[in-house]
């Protein structure tokens, strides 16, 4: 269920403090500001009034990872970018989440060459993968609601099963 | 450039903080810090390299590439109308006036015509994309600097034209409906109705950030005279657009070179001296409203007709012939596999985009996929007038001209 | 076609600052490896992009460049604009510069092997795999994810492998949190 549960043994007590702690943890996700390309305009339009992500507590972008939580990669990877990316990752910390935004930050995309990470899942781990191009505001909160779901259970860790990819 | 310690002690005295310089030397306060790629203002992932003594920006480098995507790699392997899905990406705040361009150099190889609507239904899409580019600069320039509301208010009016984007090409961002010959599909019914609504409400909310800014005191320090470029420096540098402009180079290819039908409407050009953000400001203020008097040229002239060039070795026959004719669907089977080939020989068009000069070089050996495309991107030429802006200013000064210069990384790295 | 003017690589200086001295802008330099086009000439040309303002032309400059590695004199001297892009036609094309302050690559990192323009450069195509891969699937709520039998594999269609009990995909992802509430799994 969650970390305490995990670590001490599951009863009425440690369950519902786990709850409590996942249910505090979806409701004020704050993304890093690493928005790279086309998408980045996306996400940048679902904090504006029209698809309002202040509604899930996610307006606050933070720009020092230190301080956040969810990593939204919106946009093509670079390979000179691809060590920045790491670094930003490694520096937020425990518990973090990944959403890969778009379909370059998820497989390469439309480009697929030389010059492109082919996903960003072969640099960190990804949570939930939002297709598009760019994907629909909409669409990215569907990702992002899906992704608390996930926290909602406890899954913070889920990603570090080995999932062959 | 090195700035001599006596005169930063004396700017500091007339400036009244006198009393706290002890003493000053210049070399121990020069620290080389590194802003970005991930960085809040930056626009993207733009790189600086920053040489400071103090606050005072000594020397800015700026380095790119955090975004090279080997797009004109990649329109080698594509087929001459696929090569519009890749251009589209590359400045992803203006994805009409990528095609466009593309489309120009491609047709003036072809040597084909492009049917008076599916001009106008171009200028249209351009002038709108236009418009909401420079919704998001004044977004990001009030937020940058503070003014965190301007963005609101930008993306808010930004929404009602991509809705119309959506209506018409079916996408938001990066439509991939402009190609060589014309555009892809005619207007759909309604589309008069809907670019009404939007020509009603744009003026007043442009009037609305006109009150919330242009003569805001606090916005009024922190831009005039600040990021100042000077008229030669701006020839020198080649710097287009409203960065020109704004230095009194009075350059619009829009009206000097017209493309598409821009010689048959009327439109003015903002041109301002001081060369300052302030100036940029106005600028493209101005331009806005300008856009607004194109759209309504078009919208009420625009012509019946074809939308694309229907030579059938050019654009796919329109599907209910392909149930009638077998010629159609021969040349549907051709175009779709194969594609056409373009005549040899190179071709270079320019557009104006919001940023500046958008130039498209074009070179074909005669087969069905580019051999050479290189685009001119605005943001990336222009970005070597931003030393010349902020060498001797304030960091804080150096945030206001990047986002006055309007950089869109995805064109500077292609 | 445009307006074209063909220079070798040693008139190119004089030229340059002739044109200068005229009204000529450069508005764009790019590197062009002209392997694959019939006609005699050198591999590598700088491709230079005119403006005269006052009289509204254009003009394309073509400078063969010549050597090894081909090599062009810089024209940054005339026209600080051509900066970072001779920049990266050296970064992505590999023609040398002479007289640039500070050639280095400019898109492609640093420590990066090669011209990825040039003809017999490859476009670099990673080949997409498809395979199959365990599926990560709530069977109860609350069930922790980290336990391993929660582990379902999938075929390549995405079909679940059979095993015992396998539940069945879900429709959608809000029909899971709506069965959460206590439906049978199906």
């Amino acid at each position: 269920m969650g970390g305490v549960s995990d670590a001490v043994g599951a009863n009425f007590i440690t369950v519902q403090l786990d709850k409590l702690v996942n249910w505090a943890r979806k409701s004020s996700l704050w993304p890093a500001t690493f928005g790279l390309a086309c998408c980045a305009i996306e996400m940048m339009a679902t904090t504006m009034p029209r698809h309002d992500l202040a509604r899930f507590g996610m307006e606050a972008f933070r720009a020092s990872p230190r301080q956040a939580d969810l990593m939204i990669v919106a946009g093509r990877v670079a390979q000179k970018m691809a060590p920045v990316l790491r670094q930003i990752y490694d520096q937020m910390t425990e518990p973090k989440w990944v959403i890969s935004m778009g379909v370059c930050a998820s497989s390469g995309g439309v480009f697929n060459n030389y010059a492109l990470v082919q996903g960003v899942d072969q640099i960190v781990p990804v949570d939930v993968y939002v297709p598009g191009c760019p994907p629909r505001p909409e669409m990215l909160m569907d990702g992002i609601m899906l992704l608390h779901e996930r926290i909602k259970r406890g899954e913070y860790d889920a990603r570090r099963v080995p999932t062959g990819a | 450039m090195t700035i001599e310690a006596e005169r930063i002690v004396e700017r500091f005295e007339q400036g009244g903080h006198g009393a706290f310089v002890e003493s000053f030397d210049a070399r121990e306060e020069r620290m080389t810090i590194n802003m970005g790629p991930v960085h809040p203002a930056t626009h993207g992932v733009l790189r600086l390299l920053l040489e400071l003594e103090g606050e005072t920006v000594v020397r800015c480098e700026p380095i790119i590439g955090y975004l090279h995507t080997g797009m004109e790699k990649e329109c080698e392997d594509q087929n001459w109308r696929g090569a519009t899905t890749i251009v589209t990406r590359m400045d992803y705040l203006a994805p009409f006036f990528n095609e466009l361009v593309y489309s120009l150099a491609v047709e003036e190889l072809l040597e084909c015509d492009v049917p008076p609507r599916g001009q106008y239904i171009r200028m249209l899409l351009c002038e709108l994309n236009r418009l909401s580019s420079h919704m998001v600069w004044f977004g990001t320039q009030g937020l940058d600097m503070g003014a965190m509301s301007a963005m609101f208010y930008g993306f808010r009016e930004r929404e009602m034209i991509l809705d119309f984007f959506e209506m018409v090409t079916g996408l938001r961002m990066n439509h991939q409906f402009i190609h060589p010959g014309g555009v892809w599909e005619d207007l759909p019914d309604g589309w008069d109705d809907a670019l009404e609504r939007i020509l009603d409400v744009l003026p007043g909310r442009i009037a609305e950030y006109e009150d919330l800014l242009s003569y805001n005191p606090v916005f009024l320090e922190r831009t005039k005279g600040v990021g100042v470029i000077s008229r030669d420096e701006v020839l020198a540098l080649a710097a287009s657009g409203p960065i020109a402009r704004a230095a009194g180079v009075d350059w619009d290819v829009r009206r000097d070179m017209p493309y598409d039908a821009y010689g048959e409407l009327e439109f003015d050009v903002p041109v301002e001296d001081a060369g300052d953000v302030y100036a940029r400001y106005q600028v493209r203020m101005v331009e806005m409203r300008e856009s607004l008097r194109l759209l309504r040229q078009i919208a009420d002239r625009m012509p019946d007709g074809d939308h694309k060039n229907m030579d059938p070795k050019l654009s796919p026959p329109p599907r209910p012939e392909l149930n009638r004719s077998m010629e159609a669907v021969i040349h549907h089977f051709k175009l779709m596999t194969q594609g056409y080939t373009v005549p040899a020989g190179e071709a270079y068009r320019v557009v104006e985009s919001p940023r500046g000069e958008l130039g498209c070089y074009v070179v074909s050996d005669g087969g069905t996929s580019p051999y050479r495309v290189h685009v001119r991107d605005p943001s990336f030429v222009n970005l070597q007038s931003l030393p010349v802006m902020v060498e001797e200013g304030m960091i804080a000064d150096l945030i206001a001209s990047i986002a006055s210069i309007d950089p869109v990384l995805g064109g500077v790295d292609r | 076609m445009p307006e074209i003017l063909r220079l070798a690589a040693s008139e190119w200086a004089d030229r340059a600052s002739s044109l200068r001295s005229e009204g000529w802008v450069a508005t764009d330099l790019c590197g062009l490896d002209r392997l694959g086009l019939v006609g005699d000439g050198a591999r590598f040309e700088v491709v230079v992009q005119l403006l005269h303002m006052e009289t509204r032309r254009r003009l394309t400059v073509h400078v063969a460049a010549e050597g090894d590695p081909p090599t062009v004199p810089s024209a940054v001297g005339v026209w600080p604009a051509v900066d970072f892009p001779e920049r990266e036609a050296y970064d992505l094309v590999g023609i040398h510069f002479d007289g640039h302050p500070n050639l280095r690559r400019i898109m492609m990192p640093d420590e990066w092997e090669g011209h990825p323009l040039r003809k017999d450069y490859g476009v670099g195509k990673v080949p997409v795999e498809f395979r199959p891969q365990p599926f990560l699937q709530i069977d109860a709520p609350g069930q922790a994810t980290t336990s391993v039998h929660a582990a379902r594999e999938v075929d390549h269609l995405g079909q679940p492998v059979p095993g015992d009990d396998t539940p069945a995909r879900r429709e959608s992802n809000w029909s899971r949190s709506g069965a959460a509430e206590g439906e049978a799994q199906e």
